[in-house]
Formats: structure tokens, C-alpha cells, sequence
């Protein structure tokens, strides 16, 4: 009955189509990908002299031991609790002011959005100059000025108490705009009858803020958490560049303790396996986007 | 009246409010731009000393000196030449490559095409970082390290760019390629002539994405390059920062010229970036 | 200029579903066929069958004598119109009409005169150099006609080409479509949803339902002598009303039970329906065109009907009334104006002038007995 056809069957014309990107994927992410799980399990390490074998979750076990890798998850995870709130406010807001149609809307949304388009190494390298240690640094001027004098100056890349603040608050500066264009688009989309029909329901402000303007930014708002929450995750350029881990492993994370392994090191079963744990928790907040999204589409 | 005047008064306060706290958040956020674009035309010795005070938001004496002086202490040109070839070369044979396979996957009907489709979601899952390890031992073993090659065949084939292209193409009205069909086109050419021209926003918002994340880049050249030959920009100027004696203008410098170019691209294609960052989000 | 023939073809879906049944039509060299159904009765996918666009499941398809079930678009000769027009948006008009000609590797200048001439036919030129975007509905519907036109082609495939217009110009563009076929004499398939222009277009008119094909024939044909009650129903405006009726006889001959009121039959209904005595005493489907329903004081076949709905439109009020009489919905009445309580639709009848009817109001209406039909209980033609 379904005999196929020439008429409808395109395979060659897709092959030739899909192809090379097909073969791209799978040469450098399948791969590399199931090479990492299965180096995972292994002892693999550069230079050793010991026979490569099969070592089931031993990797695992060591790395969960290592004090250092489990500073490395802590980090990261606070790195997430504080800059992902933090980050997500600042841009709502100036999403919400900027979406007020007050004149120069858009000369504002280029400098907040500018930012973005610096390259995670000069914002590095810049805000190094800032927090320079000494009371001529400026972080340190400027702290002394808000709170009248009461600022002692402080080394903050060298401080195990505010060097990771300090790396949390560049990649605030660096990634809000992005989230708050994100937001603003999203608050663009909002039909304006929406806001008409609730204001002639009784609603004012701060009600039509709640029941109008969040529920409709509801999937933004997701998109914007968890990519902001992944990227803490990957937090790698700043801390290379800026403090390499430390103060006494104050600001290390899991991007930094697998570069460690892997080239200082020459652990790449180790590096393997840290990766696998960065892919596994990469995958749960992925599983939970698409959670929080199918409920609203079935809410919907 | 009396009413209206008050509201109207209302509105103009929250008005004069709101701009209060945009330009106070504007001015706190361009600081750092203008810390590096002053800090660069000053001399050397005075941009961290002045950098507690005003004045380092005001030049009093400008010279360009520290941007020749990058130019004299490294090979700033060659950097900023691997930065646009290889970023360049991502770009546009990724534009083509992702394309394509985007197409195929929204257009053409063959085998297999619902279960790749899947494992591609899944493919855009897997973050680079997750795999930068052994896509370096990969690299090693095929004797590509220090190379261009090293830097730019593995990012070409992107699985997000091919989403994009995807989702844009299956929203295009099918009827313009059946059309194309009768009229005589076969599917290459239904693709360049047809199709191609009326998805110049989904070129732009990959082209502008992949053109971000690879000239920022800095993990996987920290890996792969070796010398200052391939070196890109963002290794560059972490090792030029490195380089002693320790000159504050022009590290400034070589950040504002390493940015530069991306700033221009961004004040005049704006909207597209706003809109492809805007894209990207409701895609994703 | 070619035949285009369907033998068997059918069209099945990978899920199972069956769009097209069993479907034979020839439509004849330089013919204007016309195919119309409600929306989804398949009509737009044995268009695309044709052009290529769509797998024909089994059974075969012909133009100008060979089958071409395998045959790409590209081969089979064909030119159509879309819905949307399908104008390619970054082209001007020049281009737009040139496409077709520079994919099938014309020389330079005969490309130039045909388009030329084309957008001379259709009063395009001045507009050659324009980008789609800046186009009225109407003039780009004509550039969709120009692109079909330049080619020569030996099919022309029209898919509902005139719904995305106004009223007053789908009128108007009918009219033209109708003299250009006529001059160019190319063959065409037609496909609409809208019975006025199928029966103003087409030579002939195929009516589809559900994937099947009901009825083929010339407007005026279908008109008087439809081949069920769905096509009854589905030509006119509004269509027949079907009701329930018994054949008996009387000392009058052959009277057609309605309801309380006897309808007795003259000699035209007989004509038309040669067996008729063969039904006598059983119960039947009993078309009735609403023109040929009037007011009356009393006289034959009177029944008491109550308004439910009446539409002036000037010369002619349609007044939509419950009677005592069971109405069988056709397909296309159930539509068309809802009960919601579950029982029949109302009957339509259209009277002449302008005529003020009240909800509730009662009527008496008679019947011309010369505007009956008669169906089986199956809905077919007796």
C-alpha cells in the first residue's frame, strides 16, 4: 500500500542538506562527549605508568572526596543564589522603566545592553583596575564615599570573604543586559488590552503588575533564571583570569578544578569525570525549564 | 479638573522619577566603559592613580601613545587578524552549513529525520564546557593543536544555530516553495532563490549569536593555542596583561581596540542584536 | 493544452485516515472544471494530487494521457495559483513573473516578450517594478494569474484564488478569470468552497464531500437535477430544504404527504422523477427549493409555519421558519444557521420584495409542487 515514491521520498537532496552539519556534531560534541563518560570510568592519566584500566565510580568517589571540588560545587552554587536573583531584579526593573515609553527609550536599552557585547576577558581585565587594592582603587574610593569614610580599603580579589562577591558583581554588570532584553521584549508582547481590561476591572497599579504583567512574563522569566543559572555553572573566564581559584579555594569552581586536572594535573580521567557532573547538573536545571514550561502550556 | 490637573501631576513626578533612577543606573553601569576608553588616553602611571578619584572619568591630558605603545610591545594586528579569521570563518561557513541543515530538517522529508531531529535537542543540551576536556585530547591526537584549524572546524556544525534556522523555516508560508516547485525549481535552487532572501533575519540573528560567543571566546583557545601565532584576541589580552612592566593605558588600550569593532557592529545593527538575543529566548 | 484524468485515485494518509476515495474525473481539453465541497472535503488535496505537491496513495493520474503519479511538479506542465498568492515577496513583479520562465532556461528575449505580453493581458505593466509588499489584494492576485499565465502551461491549477478578496472585487475578478480562460482555452481546475462561483465559473462542476466525489455536471444540471440531497443542499442560496414526506395517492392522483398538509403532484415531478409510483405508501427525503415556497391566504399544501429568523436583502426577503414538518439536515444547512435544540434545522423560503416578518410571527405558506424533489430515505436520487 505505502510503497515509497520517488515523488516524496527526499533523502538524497537532505543528506546533501544535513550532511556536513550532521557530521560536524557528531566528530565534535557525540564524540568528545561519550569519549568524556567513558574516560569517566577509567584511570587515564598522562605520564602515569600504571596500565589503563576500568575503574567503575572510583573517579566519582575521589572527586567528591577532594575538598577542592566540593569548595568548587559550593561556589558555584552560591555563585547561582546570589547572582541569578540579584541579576534577574536589576534587569526586571529596568526592563519595567524602560518599558514606560519614556523619550530615549532605546539610547538607554544600548547602554545597558552594551555591556553584553564585551568580551568576558577585557571585563576581567578592566575590573581588575577597579578593584584595585589601596584607597586610590576605585571600588575602594567609592565605597569609602557612600558610606561617609567608614570603608577601610581592602584587597578584594585576595580576600576569601570578597573575592567571590566581587567576581559575582562583574558578571551582574556584564550579563544584565542581556536578561533585560530579554524582559522588555517580553513586556513589549503583552497586549495592551490586557492592562485596559484590568484597569477597567478596578485594578490599579500594583495589582496589574501582579496579575497582568508577571503571568505574561511568566516563560521570559524561566528562559532568563535558568540560562542565568546554567552560566553560573560554567563560570570559568572570570575566575581563571582574575583570581585562579583562590583564596584558598574561595573562589573556585567545577570549570576551574577540570581545567586543573586536566592540564596541570594531567588527570584527564579525573577531568572526565568532573565534567560528566557538570553535564549531569547542566541536564537537571535543562529538565526543569522544560518542566516549568510544559506546565504553563498546559495551564494554558 | 482639579482631578486631571493632580493625575496629570502624578504622571509627570513618577515621570521625572523614572528617568532619575535610569540615568543614575545608566551612569553606574557605563563606569567601567569609561574607565577603560578614558583610562587609555592617559598616561600610564596616572590611570590607576587617578582611579579612586574623578578624574578618572576625565581626561585632562589625552594622547593616543598608549595605543601605539600595544602596537610596539606586542603583535596586536596579528591577534586581531586570528580574532577575525577565525571568528569569521565560524560565522559564515556555520551560516551555511546550519542553514542547510535547518532546512532539511523543517522541508524535506526523508528517513530518519524525526529521530535525528531528537538527538539534536539533545545535542543543544550539552554545553561546550562539558566536553572542552576530550575535544582537546581529540584535537592532540590529530596533531591540530596551535592551529586555525583547532579553532574553528569544531564550532561550525552548531546545533542552536540549526534550531533557529529550523523554527524559522517551518514558520515560513510552505506554499512559496511549492510554488517555486511547479514553477520549475528544484530543492538547491528552491534554497538559494526563494528561501535564502526571505530569512535574512534568521541569518542575522545566528550570524550576530555565533559572531558574540566565538570572539569572546577564551576557554578553548587557552587550551588549544600555544604560541602568539593563532592566538586570538581574548588570550591575547590576558597575556599582554601579564607582561611586565605592568601599564595600565595600554592594557586599556588593547581592551578598547579589541572591542571596538564588536561596539560598532552593535551601534549599528542594534535591532538586530536585540532582537536575535529576543529570538533566542522565545526559541529557546 | 491537455486532458487531465483521475482514475481510482485516492489519497491516504501515513495515520490511515482516507482524504480521497476512489476518485474518477476527466477533465477535458480546454475544459474550466470547477471542484466545490465544504471546507475539508478534500477538494484542495486532488488539486495538489495534480500539481504534484502531494503523493497520489494509489489509483492513477493523467495529463494529456500519461501517467504522471511519479512525476515531479516540475515536469508535469502544470501552472497554478495559490491561495495566498505565494508571490515571492523579495522579487518585483518582473521577477516574480520571470521565475518560472528563467527555471525552465528560456532565452533572454522570448522570457521578456512573455512577460511583456502577460503583464499587458492583465494590465500589469505599469506595475512591473514593484516589490509584492506595496501591491492591492487585487493586483497581486493578478500577478499570481501573470506568473501562471507566462508559462505556456498546458494545466492551470486555480486553488480558492479568489478568497483572500473583497466581495465586489471577487466578483469582478471571476468575470475576468472566466474571459481569460475563454481566450487562452487552456485547461483548468478550479477549486472553491463558494457554490455561486463555482456555478457563475465553471463549465462544469465536480461537488465533493468527504472525500467523495457526489456529483459532476453542468451548472444549470446540478441546479435541476442534483444527484442527492448533500449536493440539494449544497447548490443555491440559500440551498433546498430536505424534509421528510410519504408518497400516496388520492382520487387526484399521486399526492406527497407533508407534514398535515397533501401536496398533490403534477406532470413535472413526475417527468423528473420517472419511477415515482414505485414509492408509493413509503416514506422519502423530499427536497423543496425555498423559491418555491409563497405566503398564502389558504389553498393546496398549506401549512402553518412560525418566523425564526427573516433577511431582507431588498428584493428578495429570506425567512427562515419552524413548520410542522420534520427538516433533515443536509450537511450544509446544519451549518449554516444552528438550532442548538437538537431538532432540524428551519426551513428557508425566499420571497420576493421587502417584506418586515416578527419573530413568532405565523405564516402560511404553500408549496409549488413543480419545486419538489424526491429522494430515498438514503438521501439518493429516485
Amino acid at each position: 500500500m505505502f510503497r515509497r515514491k520517488a515523488l516524496d521520498d527526499q533523502t538524497p537532496a537532505a543528506l546533501l542538506f544535513a550532511g556536513p552539519a550532521l557530521l560536524g556534531l557528531t566528530l565534535f560534541i557525540a564524540v568528545p562527549f561519550l569519549l568524556a563518560v567513558v574516560l569517566a570510568f577509567t584511570n587515564l592519566r598522562l605520564g602515569s605508568p600504571l596500565p589503563l584500566e576500568f575503574v567503575g565510580l572510583k573517579q566519582f568517589a575521589r572527586i567528591f572526596s577532594d575538598p577542592g571540588f566540593r569548595r568548587a560545587l559550593f561556589n558555584n552554587m552560591m555563585f547561582a543564589v546570589v547572582v541569578v536573583p540579584l541579576q534577574t531584579g536589576i534587569a526586571l526593573g529596568l526592563a519595567l522603566l524602560l518599558n514606560h515609553g519614556l523619550r530615549g527609550t532605546v539610547v538607554f536599552r544600548t547602554l545597558f545592553f552594551m555591556p553584553v557585547v564585551f568580551p568576558m576577558s577585557l571585563v576581567a581585565v578592566i575590573w581588575i583596575l577597579i578593584y584595585a587594592p589601596g584607597a586610590s582603587g576605585m571600588m575602594n574610593a567609592f565605597l569609602e564615599m557612600i558610606t561617609w569614610g567608614a570603608w577601610q580599603p581592602r584587597d578584594f580579589l585576595r580576600d576569601p570573604w570578597l573575592a567571590l562577591p566581587a567576581l559575582m558583581l562583574l558578571s551582574v554588570w556584564q550579563g544584565a543586559g542581556f536578561q533585560m532584553v530579554i524582559l522588555l521584549a517580553g513586556l513589549q508582547s503583552v497586549p495592551e488590552e490586557l492592562y485596559q481590561a484590568a484597569a477597567l476591572d478596578g485594578a490599579g497599579r500594583w495589582p496589574q503588575f501582579l496579575h497582568v504583567t508577571l503571568p505574561q512574563l511568566r516563560n521570559p522569566l524561566i528562559f532568563v533564571v535558568l540560562v542565568t543559572t546554567i552560566l553560573a555553572f560554567r563560570l570559568f573566564d572570570q575566575v581563571q583570569l582574575m583570581t585562579r581559584g583562590g583564596p584558598q579555594d574561595a573562589t573556585t569552581v567545577v570549570m576551574f578544578e577540570t581545567v586543573q586536572a586536566a592540564f596541570t594535573r594531567q588527570q584527564v580521567a579525573r577531568a572526565c569525570a568532573m565534567a560528566v557532573v557538570f553535564f549531569i547538573i547542566v541536564l537537571f536545571i535543562t529538565w526543569l525549564q522544560r518542566r516549568l514550561l510544559r506546565q504553563q502550556s498546559e495551564v494554558a | 479638573m482639579r482631578v486631571a490637573s493632580t493625575a496629570a501631576q502624578h504622571h509627570g513626578l513618577a515621570r521625572a522619577a523614572g528617568y532619575a533612577v535610569l540615568i543614575a543606573s545608566v551612569l553606574l553601569f557605563i563606569v567601567p566603559v569609561l574607565l577603560m576608553i578614558i583610562g587609555s588616553l592617559k598616561p600610564d602611571d596616572r590611570v590607576l592613580m587617578e582611579a579612586g578619584t574623578v578624574k578618572a572619568l576625565w581626561p585632562d591630558s589625552v594622547s593616543l601613545r598608549n595605543y601605539a605603545d600595544v602596537f610596539r610591545r606586542a603583535d596586536f594586528a596579528r591577534f586581531l587578524f586570528n580574532s577575525l579569521f577565525i571568528t569569521g570563518s565560524i560565522v559564515i561557513a556555520g551560516l551555511l552549513v546550519n542553514s542547510l541543515a535547518g532546512y532539511a530538517f523543517a522541508r524535506l522529508r526523508w528517513r530518519g529525520r524525526t529521530l535525528l531531529f531528537n538527538l539534536l535537542l539533545a545535542v543543544m543540551i550539552v554545553p561546550f564546557e562539558a566536553i572542552a576536556v576530550p575535544l582537546f585530547y581529540q584535537v592532540s591526537i590529530l596533531g591540530l593543536r596551535d592551529t586555525y584549524i583547532a579553532q574553528i572546524l569544531p564550532f561550525i556544525a552548531n546545533a542552536f544555530s540549526i534550531f533557529l534556522f529550523y523554527s524559522f523555516f517551518i514558520g515560513l508560508p510552505r506554499e512559496l516553495e511549492e510554488s517555486a516547485r511547479v514553477d520549475g525549481a528544484g530543492v538547491l535552487r528552491t534554497f538559494f532563490f526563494i528561501i535564502v532572501p526571505n530569512a535574512r533575519p534568521v541569518f542575522a540573528t545566528v550570524a550576530i549569536l555565533s559572531f558574540l560567543t566565538w570572539w569572546g571566546s577564551y576557554l578553548w583557545p587557552l587550551m588549544v593555542t600555544i604560541g602568539p601565532r593563532v592566538r586570538p584576541l581574548p588570550v591575547a589580552i590576558a597575556t599582554f596583561y601579564t607582561l611586565p612592566p605592568l601599564q595600565w593605558g595600554d592594557i586599556l588600550a588593547f581592551g578598547a581596540m579589541m572591542v571596538m569593532p564588536v561596539l560598532v557592529v552593535f551601534v549599528a545593527f542594534q535591532r538586530w542584536f536585540v532582537r536575535g538575543v529576543a529570538a533566542s529566548a522565545i526559541k529557546g | 493544452m491537455a486532458a487531465v484524468t483521475f482514475h481510482h485515485a485516492e489519497k491516504v494518509y501515513p495515520d490511515g485516515s482516507r482524504v480521497i476515495s476512489d476518485f474518477n474525473l476527466q477533465v477535458t481539453d480546454g475544459e474550466l472544471l470547477v471542484l466545490v465541497g465544504p471546507s475539508g472535503c478534500g477538494k484542495s488535496t486532488v488539486l495538489r494530487m495534480v500539481a504534484g505537491l502531494e503523493e497520489v496513495s494509489s489509483g492513477e493520474i493523467l495529463i494529456d494521457g500519461q501517467v504522471v503519479n511519479d512525476w515531479p511538479p516540475q515536469r508535469r506542465d502544470i501552472a497554478m495559483v495559490f491561495q495566498n498568492y505565494a508571490l515571492y515577496p523579495h522579487m518585483s513583479v518582473r521577477r516574480n513573473l520571470e521565475f518560472p520562465l528563467t527555471m525552465r532556461r528560456l532565452a533572454a528575449a522570448e522570457i521578456r516578450q512573455r512577460v511583456e505580453r502577460a503583464a499587458a493581458m492583465l494590465n500589469l505593466t505599469a506595475l512591473l517594478d514593484c516589490k509584492p509588499r506595496v501591491l492591492s489584494g487585487g493586483q497581486r492576485q493578478r500577478v499570481a494569474m501573470g506568473r501562471a499565465i507566462v508559462r505556456d502551461a498546458s494545466v492551470f491549477l486555480m486553488d480558492e484564488p479568489l478568497s483572500n478578496l473583497d466581495a465586489s472585487l471577487r466578483v469582478q475578478i471571476r468575470t475576468d478569470i472566466a474571459a481569460l480562460q475563454q481566450r487562452l482555452g487552456i485547461t483548468t481546475l478550479y477549486v472553491t468552497h463558494d457554490q455561486v462561483e463555482a456555478m457563475t465559473l465553471g463549465h462544469r462542476v465536480a461537488v465533493m464531500r468527504a472525500g467523495v466525489l457526489q456529483q459532476v455536471a453542468a451548472p444549470r444540471e446540478l441546479y435541476e437535477n442534483p444527484a442527492n440531497v448533500f449536493v440539494a443542499g449544497f447548490i443555491g442560496s440559500p440551498g433546498m430544504n430536505v424534509v421528510r414526506g410519504r408518497l400516496d395517492t388520492d382520487d387526484r392522483g399521486l399526492v406527497l404527504l407533508l407534514g398535515a398538509a397533501r401536496v398533490p403532484l403534477g406532470a413535472g415531478i413526475r417527468t423528473r422523477h420517472p419511477g415515482l409510483e414505485g414509492w408509493c405508501g413509503r416514506s422519502m427525503l423530499i427536497g423543496m427549493r425555498p423559491e418555491a415556497l409563497s405566503l398564502t391566504e389558504a389553498g393546496a399544501g398549506l401549512m402553518p409555519a412560525t418566523v425564526r429568523s427573516a433577511e431582507s436583502l431588498g428584493h428578495e426577503t429570506i425567512v427562515y421558519v419552524d413548520a410542522a414538518l420534520e427538516t433533515v439536515a443536509t450537511d450544509m444547512a446544519a451549518t449554516a444557521r444552528g438550532t442548538g435544540d437538537g431538532a432540524g434545522p428551519p426551513l428557508a423560503a425566499v420571497l420576493p420584495g421587502h417584506r418586515p416578518f416578527k419573530r413568532e410571527e405565523v405564516l402560511n405558506l404553500s408549496v409549488d409542487p413543480d419545486g419538489l424533489y424526491c429522494f430515498t430515505p438514503e438521501g439518493e436520487r429516485i
